[in-house]
C-alpha cells in the first residue's frame, strides 16, 4: 500500500482502511452464533459477541497490520446479566404504576453519562492495533458536566409528557399549560441538540486515546449546526413538494369512480413519497455524522479521513433492509459485510511520516456493563 | 518458516519478520533479536475463518501473521486439544452450518408458534389478579378524556343489561372484580372491549344495533374470555418476548425496533391477537351452548357490527328511523358486506381479528 518501512521522511501518505471479510464466512460464524445462543438459551450470547466483534476487527487492515477485539466473553455476561436484570425493572415497573416508571428512568438517566464513559472505556481498552491499545480517560466528573443539561432536558420532557398522560385532568387552563410546557421543552430540546452532540462527541473524542497519545477533534459547533439546519431544512423542503404533489392529485382521484380509491390512494402515497424522504433523512445524518466525527480525527501528526456518500448509504440502507425482510434476516450478515466494507473503502488516515512511534501504556481491566446497559436501552454509545 | 509481522509491544512499530520452529517446538523470531522460546509459554489465538492469527509472547510482544494453515499445522503438532479450533471447525463444515441453519429455522418456529404463547399463559396466569388490575389503571380515564362521552342510554336500559351481565357471571368463576361500563362512542363507533382489571366497556352505538338483550349477552361474554384468559396481560408478555427473541437472533438491540422486523413482528403479533380473538370466541360459544341460549345471536351482531362499519349503513341511518324500510336497508348493507368478506385476504394475515365469516361460521353450525 504505497508504505516503505526503511524510507525515514516526514512526507504525508494516505494509508486506506481496508476491509476483507466475506458475507459466506460470516453467515457460517453468525448462524452457528445464533443456534448456541439458542440451544444455551441465551448464554452463549456473550461468546457469540466477541467472535462477531473479533471477525469484524481482524478483518480491517489499516497499513497490512489488523485490529484486534480482545474482550473476555465471560466479562460480556456479567454485564448482560446486570443489563438484563434493570431492563427487566424498568419493564416491570411499567406494570405497576406511571410514578413507577418515572423513579426508575430519572435513576437511569442520571447513570447515562457513568455508562457512557464505562462503555467507552471497555470498548476501546479492547481494541488492539499493532499491539498497542486504545484507551479511555475515565473522567467521570467531566462527563456529567457534559450530560448534566441534556438528562435535565430530556428527563423533565419525559416526565411531563408521561404527567399528561397520567392525569386525567378535566380543568382546561391546567391542560393548556402542560402543554405550553412540553411544546417549550420540545423546541428548546430541538435548538439545543446539535450543540449537546458536539458536546459529547467532543468529550469522546478527546478522551480516547491510542497508546499515550490523545485524539483531538478538530470539527467545531459552527458543523454540527449546519448539519442540522441543511438536514431539516431539505426535508421540510421535501415534505412540502409531498404536499403539493398530494394536494394536486387528489380532486384527480376523487372525480374517478371508485368512491374507495382514497383509502387505497393515501397509503400509496405515503410508500412511494415519504418513505424516500425518510431513508433520505436516515441516510444524511448518518453520513454527515460519521463523516463529521472520523473525518476531523486527530492524533499526534496523523489526520483520519471519512468521505461517505449520502447516495451510496441510502442504496446500501435500501437494499439490505428489502433482503433482510424479505428473507426473515438471513441476509444481515451480507447486509453487515457490504456496509463495513463500503465504510473502510471511503476512511483512510493521511499519515505523517510513520504509524510506529505510539507509546504503549498498561492496560486494566474493565467491566463490560456500561456497554451492555448502553445496548439494552438502544443508545447509540458508538462515535 | 511463517510470514508476518513482529510488535515488541512497547511502540507500535512494526517489523517484517520470519517465524521459525524445530522439531522440539522451540521458536524463533527472526530480525527481532528476540530469544528463542519454547511453544508452551506461547499464547496463541484460536482460529477465526481467514482472519490474521495473533501469538502472544509473555514479555508483551505480538507476532501476526495471516497464514493460517501454517500455525493450525504447528498447534497441531505441539499443542494438540480438543478445545482448540472446535468453533471454527463447526464455522467452516457444511454439515455444521446447515445443521446451525436446521436449528435455527426449527426452534424460532417452534418458539414462536408454541413456546412463547405457552410460556406467557403460563406466567399470566402465575401472576396474582393484582398484576392486571395494575395494568388497566387509568386506561379508561385516557379514553374518556380524547373519545368517549357520557352514555345517551336511559337508566331503565343500563339496569336491564347490568342485571344481565350479573346473571351471565354467575357461572363464571372468579368474576367478582368484573364491571360493565356504558359510553357513547363518538369516533369509537359500535364496539366494546375488556380492559385488563375486569371492566367492559360497550358503546352506545353498539347496544343499539342489538335487537335483542341475548345477542348484547354474546358479545359481553365473549368480552368476558378476554378478561378471563388474561388477554392483555399476555400479550404484553407474548411482545416483550418476542422482542427478546429478536435481540437474541440478530445479536442486535437496535434491530429488534427497526423498520428491518417491523413487518415480520406485525405478522407474527397479528397471528397472536388472532388465536385470542378466537380463545374468547370459544369461551362465549361453550358458554351459550351449555345455557342453552342459541349461538345464532353472535352471528347476527357480528353481521351488524361489520355492516355497521360500511358506507353504505350510514346511509340508512340517514335515510330513516322508520322500521322496515330501515331493517331493509341494513339488510341490504349485511348482503353488500358479506360479499366483501368472502375468502381470505392478504389483510387477514396483519387483522388483529380473524378471519370474520370463519369467525361466524363457527357458532352458525354449533348446535
Amino acid at each position: 500500500m504505497g508504505y516503505d518501512d526503511s524510507a525515514i521522511d516526514t512526507t504525508n501518505v494516505t494509508e486506506n482502511f481496508d476491509f476483507t471479510g466475506k458475507a459466506s464466512e460470516y453467515f457460517s460464524i453468525w448462524i452457528v452464533n445464533v443456534a448456541l445462543t439458542i440451544l444455551t438459551l441465551g448464554i452463549y450470547s456473550a461468546w457469540a459477541k466477541v467472535r462477531t466483534n473479533q471477525y469484524f476487527y481482524s478483518n480491517t487492515y489499516l497499513d497490512g497490520a489488523s485490529f484486534r477485539y480482545t474482550a473476555r466473553p465471560i466479562q460480556i455476561l456479567k454485564g448482560r446479566i446486570i443489563a438484563f436484570a434493570i431492563f427487566m425493572a424498568y419493564y416491570a415497573s411499567s406494570f405497576v404504576s406511571v410514578q413507577m416508571t418515572i423513579i426508575i428512568l430519572g435513576i437511569i438517566m442520571l447513570l447515562v453519562p457513568a455508562f457512557v464513559v464505562m462503555s467507552m472505556a471497555f470498548r476501546l481498552r479492547n481494541s488492539v492495533y499493532r499491539n498497542v491499545r486504545f484507551n479511555f480517560d475515565k473522567d467521570f466528573k467531566q462527563a456529567y458536566k457534559v450530560f448534566i443539561i441534556p438528562v435535565i432536558f430530556i428527563g423533565a420532557y419525559l416526565i411531563v409528557a408521561a404527567q399528561m398522560q397520567s392525569i386525567a385532568t378535566e380543568n382546561p387552563q391546567e391542560n393548556l399549560i402542560l402543554s405550553i410546557i412540553v411544546m417549550v421543552l420540545l423546541l428548546s430540546i430541538f435548538l439545543m441538540f446539535p450543540w449537546w452532540e458536539y458536546m459529547i462527541t467532543l468529550f469522546k473524542a478527546e478522551h480516547s486515546k491510542f497508546g499515550g497519545a490523545n485524539f483531538s477533534l478538530t470539527a467545531t459547533l459552527k458543523n454540527y449546526f449546519g448539519m442540522y439546519a441543511k438536514g431539516y431544512g431539505l426535508t421540510m423542503l421535501m415534505f412540502a413538494g409531498l404536499g403539493i404533489i398530494v394536494a394536486v392529485l387528489i380532486p384527480m382521484m376523487s372525480s374517478s369512480e371508485a368512491p374507495d380509491a382514497m383509502g387505497v390512494f393515501i397509503p400509496v402515497v405515503i410508500i412511494v413519497f415519504a418513505l424516500p424522504v425518510y431513508l433520505w433523512m436516515f441516510a444524511y445524518f448518518q453520513t454527515k455524522r460519521t463523516n463529521l466525527i472520523y473525518g476531523n480525527l486527530v492524533i499526534q501528526e496523523h489526520k483520519v479521513q471519512a468521505e461517505l456518500k449520502v447516495g451510496a448509504m441510502m442504496l446500501l440502507y435500501l437494499t439490505n433492509t428489502l433482503a433482510i425482510m424479505f428473507t426473515l434476516g438471513l441476509m444481515m450478515p451480507w447486509a453487515k459485510v457490504r456496509t463495513a466494507r463500503y465504510k473502510a473503502s471511503v476512511m483512510s488516515v493521511l499519515v505523517a511520516g510513520d504509524l510506529g512511534q505510539f507509546v504503549s501504556t498498561q492496560a486494566e481491566h474493565q467491566s463490560a456493563l456500561g456497554e451492555e446497559i448502553g445496548e439494552m436501552f438502544d443508545m447509540d454509545l458508538g462515535f | 518458516m511463517i510470514s508476518g509481522f513482529y510488535f515488541d509491544g512497547k511502540t507500535s512499530d512494526k517489523k517484517k519478520s520470519t517465524l521459525q520452529y524445530d522439531d522440539q517446538g522451540n521458536i524463533r523470531i527472526s530480525d527481532t533479536g528476540a530469544d528463542e522460546i519454547h511453544i508452551s509459554s506461547i499464547k496463541i489465538s484460536s482460529r477465526l475463518a481467514n482472519t490474521p492469527r495473533y501469538l502472544n509472547f509473555p514479555d508483551g510482544s505480538l507476532f501476526e501473521t495471516t497464514d493460517n494453515d501454517a500455525i493450525d499445522k504447528l498447534v497441531a503438532t505441539f499443542k494438540p486439544s480438543f478445545l482448540n479450533g472446535v468453533l471454527h471447525g463447526l464455522e467452516s463444515a457444511k454439515t455444521a452450518v446447515i445443521a446451525s441453519v436446521s436449528v435455527v429455522i426449527l426452534f424460532g418456529w417452534v418458539l414462536i408458534q408454541y413456546g412463547i404463547p405457552h410460556f406467557s399463559k403460563e406466567i399470566a396466569n402465575m401472576l396474582p389478579t393484582e398484576a392486571s388490575q395494575y395494568m388497566g389503571q387509568g386506561v379508561l380515564e385516557i379514553m374518556d378524556k380524547n373519545w368517549f362521552e357520557e352514555t345517551k342510554l336511559s337508566n331503565k336500559k343500563q339496569n336491564e343489561l347490568r342485571l344481565l351481565f350479573s346473571q351471565l357471571l354467575e357461572d363464571v368463576e372468579e368474576s367478582g372484580h368484573y364491571k360493565l361500563e356504558f359510553r357513547l362512542g363518538g369516533p369509537i363507533q359500535a364496539n366494546a372491549f375488556a380492559l385488563p382489571n375486569g371492566t367492559i366497556v360497550f358503546t352506545d352505538e353498539l347496544i343499539n344495533l342489538a335487537e335483542n338483550n341475548l345477542e348484547i349477552a354474546a358479545i359481553m361474554l365473549h368480552e368476558a374470555g378476554h378478561v378471563k384468559h388474561h388477554h392483555s396481560l399476555r400479550s404484553t408478555i407474548q411482545q416483550f418476548s418476542l422482542a427478546m427473541f429478536v435481540m437474541v437472533v440478530s445479536g442486535d438491540v437496535s434491530t429488534s425496533s427497526s423498520i428491518v422486523s417491523a413487518i415480520p413482528l406485525m405478522l407474527v403479533e397479528s397471528g397472536y391477537s388472532q388465536k385470542m380473538e378466537s380463545e374468547a370466541d370459544s369461551f362465549s360459544l361453550n358458554y351459550m351452548l351449555k345455557h342453552n341460549i342459541n349461538p345464532i345471536h353472535f352471528v347476527t351482531i357480528m353481521e351488524k357490527l361489520e355492516a355497521s362499519y360500511s358506507n353504505s349503513y350510514d346511509d340508512c341511518m340517514e335515510d330513516s328511523k322508520e322500521d322496515t324500510k330501515h331493517n331493509n336497508c341494513l339488510k341490504e348493507a349485511i348482503e353488500e358486506k358479506k360479499k366483501n368478506i368472502d375468502g381470505k385476504n392478504l389483510t387477514d394475515y396483519f387483522s388483529t381479528h380473524p378471519n370474520m365469516q370463519k369467525r361466524i361460521e363457527k357458532f352458525r353450525v354449533a348446535k
